[in-house]
């Protein structure tokens, strides 16, 4: 049975708070991570390292809050929805009634990069209808861009002040209408590239990624690039419309990819995010897999065509954001319990 | 040791080797078997050629087709039929034409030789569709019976097929360069190699070579070694973890490519890749 504001709802109750200061943000997050202590329900709570010590130091029983302090559980927005749905799985397999999750995503205001992440915030609340999950989302006005905080009210169907006073956003979209922010193009794709391959095969493209990008990043990273680039491929030769060009621009450091033909590309606003529906035929699946890889991933359609663009560098710390749990889960995880058997 | 994956030239097969080739002339046929039976008889191997017609047309066929020496020689080559191995008309049965093999290269080992070699133009064995299924399992069989017996063939098919001739090359050790994408080939263990790219430009061809491959009635499970594998894309992976599951015993993976294990990972397939319990 779901409790608090949720209570009678169905599905992602999505929330948005906005705080500019510490006091706010106490406002906003011990009423519900207390009440749902109370109520015996799993609280999750995934800030940085301070915001986690001052949560910690607000709550009567800390000790019953799983806290996610990997810096990796916002690597990509796919991943983190992947990691979620795990550990809804996880939670509900056990009996909640409702999860609370509370948390800040990237953005240049906290250190990290918010591309992708207002896709994330518009389909959170579609690819999670399936659990009883209270998502309060908390952005620091102080230091959150304009632009986040313009997604953050177009994105959650409600909000939350410091107060405690809750209200409709009269400025929400659903993620079939959303208009996510313009796409960012990197300074390297305003230049000419070192590779272009119209019409190439899989293996083609991989041979030509493999003889440019070695020793430019880690063997790993590459492996990475190599598939999402197999996929996107893939996907131009099976439902793009032809042709099919690769363009490859790569710097001692830095590789980038370009993956482009004349479609319109996937109209379902969740491309990539999550597997397709009805994915028995592979369908949806390719884009999917790239988006969990350890590289950035972002589509861009336009006239001219569908884009899906890969890129990896050094600078862009994307591990694996599986969240640790406490002992008293025995060791096991949401990941034992979705590890298949051989 | 079996030549395994793609070759450039028809020279220097031992005594197991299993080979395919395309020729649009038969006059790229000649040089080949020329040398390839040459090289049979130079091992001690029993040859022999296949081919439609009786015995004594196919045998004067030979002889204007090939120089492998003197008469005597050519009396050392075994001519057989289609009829006697394949049988006539119908689709193969597999498991007969192996036991067939199977009992003219004992044949020829209990007479002295080192074992069989043959060859022969085989597209008029798999020119109608209906024939092709059953003819590929065929060349999967051979393949994996020439792994472990002194059978060594050089299968040669006819430009005519066009891309049909994929699904009889992928199931080869020994493939000319850029015959097909991938292959799939018997290691000296029992275990069934892949070697090659697997993405979306073979998928449809790779889930049919899957469905041509059967466990031995004895095997209690069976082994996959992707170690000549270059690369694996998901779809192909989801085929074979979709194999793995409808086959009548355990599949094991080893040996799978890092690049491999990482699609296999992120599609919640790691169970490929498990020990057999014997391994561990």
């Amino acid at each position: 049975m779901r409790t608090g504001a949720a209570r009678g709802q169905v599905g992602h109750f999505h929330e948005a708070g906005f705080y500019g200061s510490d006091i706010e943000f106490r406002a906003l997050i011990v009423p519900f991570a207390e009440e749902g202590i109370a109520a015996g329900e799993p609280v999750i709570i995934g800030y940085d390292d301070r915001k986690n010590s001052l949560v910690h130091s607000w709550l009567s029983d800390p000790s019953a809050v799983t806290f996610l302090a990997d810096k990796s559980l916002y690597a990509t927005p796919a991943r983190t929805i992947t990691a979620y749905r795990r550990l809804f799985e996880f939670y509900v397999a056990r009996g909640a009634g409702q999860i609370r999750i509370t948390g800040e995503l990237p953005h240049p205001g906290n250190g990290g990069r918010f591309e992708g992440w207002d896709r994330y915030e518009a389909a959170v609340n579609t690819v999670w209808e399936d659990f009883p999950v209270w998502g309060l989302c908390l952005y620091d006005t102080a230091t959150a861009p304009a632009a986040v905080l313009d997604v953050a009210e177009r994105t959650h169907p409600r909000i939350v002040s410091p107060l405690g006073k809750r209200r409709a956003s009269g400025r929400y979209q659903d993620v079939s209408v959303f208009e996510g922010l313009p796409f960012a193009p990197d300074p390297l794709e305003e230049t000419t590239p070192a590779i272009e391959l119209a019409g190439c095969s899989g293996t083609e493209a991989r041979h030509a990624l493999t003889q440019i990008g070695r020793g430019r990043v880690p063997d790993a990273t590459l492996d990475d690039l190599l598939i999402g680039l197999t996929a996107a491929v893939s996907n131009a030769l099976l439902h793009g419309r032809p042709p099919a060009t690769v363009r490859i621009w790569a710097t001692p450091d830095r590789i980038v990819i370009n993956v482009h033909d004349r479609g319109h590309g996937p109209a379902d606003p969740l491309a990539g995010l999550v597997p397709a529906s009805g994915s028995t035929a592979h369908l949806g699946l390719g884009l999917w897999l790239m988006h969990q890889l350890d590289i950035d991933v972002a589509l861009k359609h336009a006239d001219d065509g569908f884009t899906v663009r890969l890129r990896a560098s050094p600078t862009v710390f994307l591990a694996m954001p599986w969240p640790r749990h406490r002992e008293a889960d025995g060791g096991g995880g949401p990941l034992a319990c979705h590890t298949r058997a051989a | 040791m079996r030549v395994i994956g793609p070759v450039d030239s028809h020279r220097g097969f031992g005594p197991q080797d299993h080979s395919c080739w395309v020729h649009g002339d038969p006059r790229d046929y000649r040089p080949r078997l020329t040398e390839f039976f040459s090289e049979g008889l130079e091992r001690g191997l029993r040859v022999a050629y296949l081919g439609s017609g009786n015995a004594e047309e196919l045998r004067e066929h030979l002889e204007c087709f090939v120089d492998v020496g003197p008469p005597l020689t050519h009396e050392a080559i075994r001519i057989i039929s289609f009829d006697e191995i394949y049988g006539a008309g119908e689709p193969v049965d597999p498991a007969e034409v192996i036991k067939k093999y199977a009992a003219a290269t004992q044949e020829a080992l209990t007479e002295g030789y080192r074992g069989l070699r043959i060859s022969a133009d085989v597209t008029d064995l798999v020119l109608a569709p209906e024939q092709q299924d059953a003819f590929a399992r065929c060349e999967f069989l051979l393949e994996r019976y020439s792994s472990r017996h002194p059978l060594s063939a050089m299968c040669e098919y006819r430009l005519e097929l066009g891309d049909a001739v994929t699904q009889f090359a992928c199931m080869h050790a020994a493939v000319p360069a850029g015959l097909t994408p991938f292959q799939v080939f018997a290691c000296d263990d029992g275990a069934v190699g892949f070697l090659g790219e697997f993405d979306v430009a073979c998928q449809s061809a790779f889930e049919r070579a899957l469905q041509r491959i059967q466990p031995a009635p004895d095997d209690s499970d069976l082994i996959f070694d992707m170690s000549a594998v270059r690369f694996m894309d998901h779809r192909a992976l989801l085929a074979l973890d979709s194999y793995a599951q409808k086959c009548q015993v355990p599949v094991f993976v080893r040996s799978m490519p890092p690049i491999v294990s990482r699609v296999a990972r992120v599609l919640g397939l790691e169970h490929l890749g498990g020990a057999r319990p014997g391994d561990l």
